[in-house]
């Protein structure tokens, strides 16, 4: 086989270009298959991936990319066979799990403990305190309002120091500033060091505001039993790793724990990651389906770069002749129809893609839509054109071998 | 020996009929000469020149080109030969009407194996077109040329890959008997520096500016004679014409056609 030389090929783009340009508005109507269907699958793809990052922030600000971890026993096990000691999470679970899953952001154990809190006057019988770590606050998303958060030292030091929300100070009558007051929580003095915002928890329709008193884990362990209930609230680095994270918390727990082959967990990992799951599987379902519809229309649109590239190259049989005559091989002439094929579609795919690009915008701006983060991802961009391409040399190579088998001598007598 | 045929035949199947266009002809041509070949239509000029142009294999029979036998070649490999070693020019002239004049001359480049760059390409297509009178219509398109001026162009790229031989199919068939002449001269210029010319023709104005003259008759050599001993020729007619008076006859009975 004869290799073309570079020559030709910038050759026959430009032939390309010029027989395009020379015939606009026939190929424009051509290549209108093309247009429609890189436009309107780049447009649902854009739209998907608005939603889709719409809603994995909804999930995330949900605790799409939490964990929560907390002893469990298997389901109908006799409670005998798994007693407390063995299921309940352990202190050095805790620090092993904080240390060894990558996967995991931060994490805090949090543990209730019902004591009397009393402030001068005023006491609250059967209030609950929380213990937590400093890290509490990111994963719980809870800041500080006034004074400062737990610190490790407070953790390592067992400081009897506390953290209230807006609501207990106002149940314990405490000053508008009550940073540096002292409370008694089950009899002992503690120092409020700050404030956390009371956050109006309407998830899934329950009002969960109410008191809340924190104190350092350590401090909140130290009075309760040795055996006492925490579960982990587990930050996950991104949703897209929150089966990596389960997997890593339950391979450390059941190495820690001795279980082995088919023993069943003693605890368990739960995340939204359901939710997460079934959307994706929605978006793809869509994807598939807008695959489906621009299949169809690239098809059809491939069908009319066909039936032109027939009509070209019965009009230009006395050219092909020509060429021909002067020495262009089969392989030469074949080149030059498919890559004007195929550079129809492109062009076909480039108008596409602005067209889609242009419906990505509106659909970004449509009000209250939700789809402000609407955008043509990388990967669409590249298959569009991709797509469109492979038209161009599908659709394109039966016209083009037609020209290339044309005999020089009849095409010369062609009228 | 430009050019070496041997037992040349062509057969067409047109339905269950096969039709004889050639039928065994065999020609040698030296280097340099001008040869016309004429016939009447259906004689098998057309056929003939096709497959000394190699655009066509005979069906049986041997052609070696330059030493090279392409009666055995492939498609690709006939594409090269005619890229490389032959000139046409037809009688329609067949300039592409988008291109200009210039362009139109560098087109067999676009397909050579080595056809240089742009400036290479261009140089090229300048000189011949500088040799065939058109340095000032470089950059006209077709539609801007006069025939002549369109066959010229025409003949420029013929001669731009310095084919081993001109084929010229009824190069003046389109044109009136100024230009005709005009084209004709060029034609002997060429010969003159040395090209190997080929001419279909039924024109014996034509074929009286050869050296030598190929006629066929259903698909074979009737005569093959140089000019000065062929009806074509001006010397044979005024020889016959002399001997005619001299026997007190008319010329009318055999005078050519044209």
């Amino acid at each position: 086989m004869t290799l073309l030389s570079p020559i030709f090929w910038v050759q026959a783009v430009a032939l390309a270009i010029s027989q395009i340009w020379a015939n606009k508005v026939r190929s424009m109507l051509t290549a209108l298959g093309i247009i429609v269907g890189v436009a309107s699958v780049t447009a649902v793809i854009a739209a998907l991936s608005g939603l889709k990052s719409r809603v994995l922030t909804e999930f995330e600000s949900f605790g799409a990319n939490r964990l929560l971890i907390f002893p469990d026993r298997p389901d109908n096990a006799p409670r005998n066979l798994y007693p407390w000691e063995e299921v309940r999470l352990k202190e050095r679970e805790l620090v092993e799990l904080s240390q060894s899953c990558p996967s995991l952001r931060t994490l805090t154990p949090i543990t209730s403990v019902g004591a009397s809190v009393q402030y001068a006057d005023t006491l609250l019988d059967g209030s609950t305190i929380t213990g937590i770590w400093p890290a509490w606050h990111e994963a719980e998303n809870r800041a500080v309002i006034a004074g400062r958060p737990f610190n490790g030292i407070d953790e390592r030091e067992r400081r009897q120091v506390c953290l209230i929300n807006e609501e207990a100070a106002g149940e314990l009558k405490l000053p508008r500033d009550p940073v540096g007051e002292h409370i008694l929580l089950g009899g002992r003095r503690f120092l409020v060091i700050g404030v956390v915002e009371t956050v109006q928890q309407a998830m899934f329709g329950m009002n969960t505001s109410s008191a809340e008193i924190f104190v350092p884990f350590s401090v909140a362990a130290a009075m309760q039993d040795r055996t006492f209930f925490f579960r982990i609230v587990a930050m996950v680095k991104s949703p897209d790793v929150a089966e990596e994270a389960k997997s890593e918390v339950r391979f450390v727990l059941r190495r820690m724990r001795g279980l082995r082959g088919s023993d069943p967990d003693t605890f368990a990992v739960a995340a939204i990651d359901q939710f997460i799951e079934q959307f994706k599987a929605l978006a793809a379902g869509i994807t598939a389906v807008a695959g489906g519809i621009v299949g169809v229309s690239l098809l059809v649109g491939g069908i009319g770069i066909m039936n032109i590239m027939l009509v070209a190259v019965s009009e230009r049989t006395r050219e092909i002749g020509l060429r021909k005559a002067v020495g262009a091989t089969p392989l030469a002439i074949l080149s030059q129809f498919l890559l004007e094929a195929v550079t129809l579609c492109l062009l076909g795919g480039i108008v596409g893609l602005l067209c889609g690009q242009f419906l990505a915008f509106v659909i970004s701006s449509i009000p209250n839509a939700g789809l402000e983060e609407a955008s043509i991802p990388g990967w669409a961009v590249a298959m569009a054109f991709g797509f469109s391409g492979g038209v161009g040399v599908l659709f394109g190579m039966f016209p083009a071998i037609k020209a290339s088998r044309l005999d020089p001598i009849e095409a010369l007598r062609h009228e | 020996m430009i050019i070496e045929a041997r037992g040349l035949t062509r057969l067409y199947r047109v339905g269950v009929e096969t039709i004889h266009a050639l039928r065994g002809v065999d020609l040698d041509l030296e280097a340099n000469e001008m040869v016309a070949v004429m016939g009447s239509s259906g004689s098998g000029k057309s056929t003939l020149m096709n497959i000394l142009g190699c655009l066509d294999r005979p069906t049986a029979g041997t052609y070696r080109l330059d030493g090279r036998l392409v009666s055995a070649m492939g498609a690709t490999e006939l594409a090269n030969v005619r890229n490389e070693r032959i000139g046409f020019v037809f009688q329609s002239f067949e300039l592409l009407p988008r291109l200009s004049a210039l362009a139109n001359v560098e087109l067999p480049l676009i397909y050579a194996r080595g056809g240089g760059w742009w400036g290479t390409r261009r140089r090229k297509a300048r000189r011949v077109l500088e040799r065939v009178g058109l340095a000032d219509r470089m950059h006209h398109r077709p539609n801007q040329l006069s025939g002549g001026q369109k066959q010229r162009v025409a003949i420029a790229r013929a001669l731009l890959s310095n084919p081993a031989i001109l084929m010229a199919d009824e190069p003046t068939g389109n044109l009136d008997s100024t230009t005709t002449n005009e084209i004709m001269s060029l034609f002997a210029e060429l010969h003159a520096e040395g090209q190997t010319i080929v001419i279909v023709t039924h024109e014996n104005d034509v074929a009286a500016c050869c050296r030598r003259v190929l006629r066929l008759r259903d698909g074979q050599v009737e005569s093959d004679l140089p000019i000065a001993e062929d009806p074509a020729s001006p010397q044979y007619w005024s020889q016959r014409t002399g001997q005619a008076i001299a026997s007190g006859g008319g010329v009318s009975a055999e005078g050519p056609s044209a």
